[in-house]
């Protein structure tokens, strides 16, 4: 690793004192030397940077003699104090000299030190950073990483090999995160992009993170130090994602607790049920659309809620969400009844949460209708809750579901369309011609009385009677049997829409 | 054998009055135009020797705002006035006249006098200066110098045995009061006075300088140099001027040449330093002179703008400067500016210099580009 400090990294480096570029493009410097004038610099420097503590002479050609005899003792580079008005720019290229104009040249000094000669001191003084970010208290791991990489004036990503998973700071570059090894336990990469330290993240519950420390442009010496950052702030990112986990599954659990108490008492809770729900914020009054993601397959509810819950403040309405049994429930609150329109936008917008969500989950969801009150509430949840479970079985719609102003009939109904049951109805229907699939469908629905049936079709009560003898012989069913009887009814539905019954 | 002056000298004297003018000193142009409506016949420029050293001589000059004096026109013998209340006061005429000050529109004052008075080839500032107190005879501290100026309006001011700061300061209130510009006699010395205390031979410095310009004007810039008897500094492209921020009077300009060097130029009323790459390379009161590289005009202080490509030429100050306590009168330092003198020339060049004498080559030679 050599020891050279660039141009480049100098301006990208925390904590220089507010260094500005004033002249030149590209400069390596192996030395710093720090001195109140020129007069007091050594006379022969070799490719090095003299940081002047005294301002600039008053006058353009002053300063311009000033930047002529910097470079005749050997210094590539000069940093004065600002205002550093006078360069000329022109002069500085014509002579090979980089100058720079720094707030508090004592700053940039000790930053140019750290860099360049005392590798140990950076890190240390990184290191002390980090303990500072141990001492505050964060509300959470994106807390934590936003508090350091602040201290350490890096940015700091949470990453997998795939995925980004929080970062803090300017966005890792895709390049940078491609060039991550995940094999190892520190590693060091650079691309043009930038450069990254990176460590394994030793989580119990989650495998295959490392925690990465990484900037547009770093000195050998940052890297080098930010590796041993890494390591060390490490445990401490590791533990708070346990902590969230945890903080996360018990709030999951009471929550998901009170909504059971307040189902179990059908939408009228007492005193007791009312201030918990009052203290969460759930409020009964007002209009709410429930909803009800299940697993199609193994799924843990708990990452599901997060998630769900995450993605719902994108909807602009109070929303609120909790895991029940195998699944997660939630509702939609509204103060005053929503326009159609709004309902319909906050559908859509759920279905497309359901949508993204089928890449990482996968998930059945039921949305129940509109309805008001604490019962309002509670039997939206129960439409939710059977809508979901139809839309397991429902690929076409893709696993999505909504009760919208369909009746309970409407329900079965829907239940009976799936694709098992159709084909089964069709077959048993098959014998019978469309008068007597008609007659037939008339017939149960008018509770197997004659006259209303032959009524409802325009026809002789007799014609009924024996057209029902002729069909339960067809049919080879007893319809007095309420097993076969609801079979059969459910087959016609499926058969013969409603309007032509 | 004096040297002669004749009306078709005027043009040449021009020219060699705006080289040695360093950028300042005033356009001589209405001048050129008085002088062309009362042609004269040649008249003898007698050198310092050939007179007799006991002759009292008179110096005449414009002094103020040079930008007034085009447009406040003068009358055709401005100096009437202060010219016969000097006499009086020294109770003798005065039979010859020398140049006050031969770089700017002040080389061809004295051909504004009456011609009845002989031309002594000396001036008291061998280029054009801004201050009074740089006349060479204050300089010296000469005794018995007396000073008469215009007032305006037939008045006139005369000063006999001030200090030189005083002198500037009280002509320079009477310049104001005479309407921004007024003409000045200097009188109370003799032609041998000049002999040590002036410049001797810088008219025909002026005359030879401006001669070779308007010969070699279009040619090699090489050429041009020799012919002015100075050297190229270089050419560059003008890229901006700016006011010192502590001293709005001096500008400096940045420049910059086409293989590389980066120039400064720092003026005042005049071309004050010229620095190449940091380093100082040329000082008052060595010339600059600034020449148009396309049209090859003399490039006065305010003609020096951005985008303007220009050839720099360093013109030897007279050996009467050569004397340290002279030479700090008229460097950078004296207008207060640190950082720009360069020290006096150590040796007497051995190049083409002035017929009208030895002279002293640009501070700091040239480097190869």
């Amino acid at each position: 690793m050599s020891t050279t400090l660039s141009l480049a990294g100098l301006l990208a480096a925390p904590r220089t004192g507010g260094v500005r570029l004033v002249a030149g493009r590209e400069a390596e410097w192996r030395d710093v030397v720090v001195e109140t004038a020129e007069a007091d610099l050594p006379d022969h420097a070799d490719g090095a940077l003299a940081v002047l503590t005294s301002p600039a002479p008053p006058t353009p050609w002053q300063t311009d003699a000033l930047l002529r005899r910097v470079r005749d003792r050997g210094f590539t580079g000069l940093a004065l104090p600002e205002p550093a008005r006078e360069v000329s720019a022109d002069l500085a290229q014509r002579l090979g000299l980089v100058v720079l104009a720094a707030g508090r040249p004592t700053q940039l000094a000790r930053a140019c030190w750290e860099l360049l000669a005392q590798r140990d001191a950076l890190t240390l003084s990184l290191v002390r950073r980090v303990a500072q970010t141990i001492e505050y208290h964060a509300e959470d791991l994106r807390d934590l990483l936003r508090d350091l990489a602040a201290n350490l004036g890096h940015a700091v990503a949470l990453v997998d090999r795939d995925e980004v998973l929080l970062e803090v700071g300017h966005p890792l570059p895709p390049r940078l995160h491609a060039a991550v090894d995940f094999s190892g336990w520190a590693h060091t990469v650079r691309t043009d992009d930038g450069a990254a330290a990176s460590v394994r993240v030793d989580s119990p519950t989650r495998g295959g993170l490392r925690l990465v420390l990484h900037d547009r442009v770093l000195t050998d010496a940052q890297l080098a130090a930010l590796t041993t950052v890494a390591e060390v702030a490490m445990p401490m990112v590791a533990a708070r994602i346990l902590i969230d986990e945890v903080v996360a599954l018990s709030d999951v659990s009471r929550s998901s607790g009170l909504l059971g108490d307040f189902l179990e008492q059908r939408g009228v809770p007492d005193p007791e049920v009312a201030r918990r729900m009052r203290e969460r914020g759930w409020r009964t009054i007002g209009y709410h659309v429930g909803f009800r993601m299940v697993a199609r397959h193994r799924a843990e509810p708990v990452d599901l809620a997060q998630y769900v819950s995450r993605r719902l403040g994108a909807i602009p309405v109070d929303s609120h969400v909790t895991t029940r049994g195998r699944g997660v429930t939630g509702w939609l609150s509204y103060t005053e009844a929503p326009s159609a329109a709004t309902l319909a936008d906050h559908i859509a917008r759920l279905r497309r949460l359901h949508t993204d969500a089928q890449s990482q989950y996968s998930i059945a969801t039921g949305v129940g209708t509109l309805r008001e009150g604490g019962p309002g509430l509670s039997a939206t949840l129960g439409e939710a809750a059977d809508a979901a479970r139809l839309a397991t079985t429902r690929a076409s719609t893709g696993w999505f579901l909504h009760i919208d102003r369909l009746g309970l009939e409407q329900l079965l109904l829907a239940w009976t369309g799936n694709d098992t049951f159709a084909p089964a109805a069709r077959s048993l229907l098959e014998p019978l011609s469309p008068t007597d699939l008609r007659t037939l469908s008339a017939y149960l629905d008018h509770e197997s009385q004659v006259a209303a049936t032959a009524t409802a079709l325009g026809v002789h009560r007799n014609t009924v009677t024996t057209r029902m003898q002729r069909i339960q012989e067809e049919l080879g069913v007893d319809l007095t049997d309420p097993d076969a009887r609801l079979a059969v009814h459910l087959a016609c539905r499926t058969v013969v829409p409603p309007s032509d019954a | 054998m004096p040297r002669t002056l004749a009306s078709h000298d005027v043009p040449a004297l021009a020219a060699g009055a705006a080289l040695l003018g360093a950028g300042g000193g005033g356009a001589t142009t209405v001048l050129e135009l008085m002088l062309r409506g009362t042609p004269h016949p040649p008249r003898p420029l007698h050198a310092v020797g050939e007179l007799d050293p006991a002759t009292p001589c008179l110096a005449v000059a414009v002094m103020g705002s040079t930008m007034l004096f085009t447009e406040r026109l003068p009358a055709l013998d401005p100096f009437a006035e202060p010219v016969a209340a000097l006499e009086r006061w020294l109770g003798t005429p005065v039979p010859a006249v020398c140049w006050a000050e031969v770089g700017g529109m002040n080389g061809l004052t004295p051909l504004a006098l009456p011609p009845r008075r002989r031309l002594v080839d000396a001036d008291l500032m061998g280029r054009a200066l801004p201050d009074l107190d740089q006349f060479s005879l204050l300089v010296d501290d000469v005794p018995g110098v007396v000073f008469a100026c215009t007032t305006g309006a037939g008045g006139v001011v005369l000063l006999d045995g001030s200090r030189p700061a005083d002198v500037e300061q009280i002509l320079r209130t009477a310049t104001t009061t005479a309407g921004g510009w007024a003409g000045i006699v200097v009188g109370g010395f003799t032609v041998g006075d000049l002999a040590r205390h002036a410049i001797v031979g810088s008219v025909s410095r002026a005359l030879d300088a401006g001669r070779g310009f308007l010969a070699a004007r279009h040619g090699d810039p090489r050429e041009l140099a020799r012919a002015i008897g100075g050297e190229l500094v270089g050419e560059a492209r003008v890229l901006g001027a700016a006011p010192l921020a502590d001293d709005p009077r001096v500008t400096t300009v940045d420049l910059v040449a086409p293989d590389g060097p980066v120039y400064r130029l720092v003026t005042r009323t005049e071309h004050l330093a010229l620095s190449r790459d940091g380093r100082t390379v040329v000082a008052a009161p060595t010339v600059i002179v600034v020449v148009d590289a396309v049209t090859r005009e003399i490039v006065p202080v305010e003609g020096v703008r951005r985008g303007r490509s220009v050839l720099l030429y360093a013109v030897p100050a007279p050996a009467w400067w050569r004397e340290p306590r002279r030479y700090a009168r008229a460097s950078p330092s004296a207008y207060g500016l640190a950082g720009l003198d360069v020290p006096v020339p150590a040796t007497v060049p051995a190049g083409p210099a002035g017929p009208a004498g030895p002279a002293e080559p640009a501070a700091d030679r040239p480097e190869a580009p």
